[in-house]
C-alpha cells in the first residue's frame, strides 16, 4: 500500500515539473498560461491522493478541503489572468479570436 | 525514501518556475510563475506530511489554496486596468 502512495507522490512531482518546464519553454504568454494553469492543479491533486493513502482519514479531510478549493479556484484565476491580458492588448497576433467578437457582439468592450 | 525524490522534483518544478518569475517579459507572466511556485510548496507540504506520517502543517495547505486564489484575483483585475503596453489599437 505504501509502494502505490509512493508512486502516486512521484507520479504529482513529475506533473509538477512538467508545468515548469512549459511555463520556462512554451512562447507566447497564453501558451505559458496554459501550462501553468493546467497542469499544476492536477500535480497537486495526484501528490495529495497519495498523501491521504499515507496519512489516513482524519488528515485527509484537510488534503481534500484544500484540493477541492483548489480545483474550484485555481483554474478561475489563471482565466482571469487570461482575459485580463487579451484587454491589456499586448499585441500578440491570434489566429482565432472569439473574446473580441463576442466583446464586439455584446458592446461592453471597454477601451 | 521514495518521497525525499518527490520532494526534489517538486523541488525542481519550483526553481523553474522562479527562473520564469525572473525573466518573465511582463507582469502577468511573473504571477503566474508565481502561483506555480506557491502550487509546487504546496505539493511539498503534502508529501513531506506524508513522509513524516504528521498531519499538523496540513491546514496550511487549505490556507494557502484560498490565498494564492485571492492574489492572482486581485493581480488580474490590476492588469485589465492598466494601460495598452505597446499602444496597440484603441
Amino acid at each position: 500500500m505504501t509502494i502505490v502512495a509512493e508512486l502516486f507522490m512521484v507520479a504529482g512531482g513529475l506533473v509538477a515539473l512538467l508545468a515548469g518546464f512549459g511555463l520556462l519553454k512554451l512562447q507566447t504568454p497564453y501558451a505559458r498560461f496554459h501550462a501553468a494553469g493546467k497542469a499544476s492543479p492536477v500535480s497537486f491533486l495526484v501528490a495529495a491522493i497519495g498523501a491521504g493513502i499515507i496519512l489516513g482519514f482524519s488528515n485527509a479531510v484537510y488534503l481534500v478541503i484544500a484540493a477541492v478549493a483548489m480545483a474550484l479556484t485555481l483554474p478561475v484565476g489563471v482565466h482571469l489572468l487570461f482575459r485580463a491580458v487579451h484587454r491589456s492588448d499586448t499585441g500578440i497576433e491570434l489566429e482565432v479570436d472569439e473574446l473580441t467578437e463576442a466583446e464586439d457582439a455584446a458592446g461592453h468592450r471597454h477601451r | 525514501m521514495i518521497a525525499n525524490f518527490a520532494i526534489a522534483l517538486f523541488a525542481a518544478a519550483g526553481l523553474l518556475a522562479t527562473v520564469r518569475l525572473l525573466i518573465g517579459p511582463s507582469l502577468a507572466d511573473r504571477i503566474i510563475a508565481l502561483d506555480t511556485v506557491l502550487v509546487s510548496l504546496m505539493g511539498g507540504i503534502a508529501v513531506d506530511a506524508a513522509r513524516r506520517e504528521n498531519g499538523t502543517n496540513l491546514i496550511m495547505l487549505v490556507v494557502l489554496a484560498i490565498i494564492g486564489f485571492t492574489a492572482t484575483m486581485a493581480a488580474a483585475r490590476f492588469i485589465e486596468h492598466q494601460k495598452p503596453q505597446h499602444g496597440g489599437a484603441a
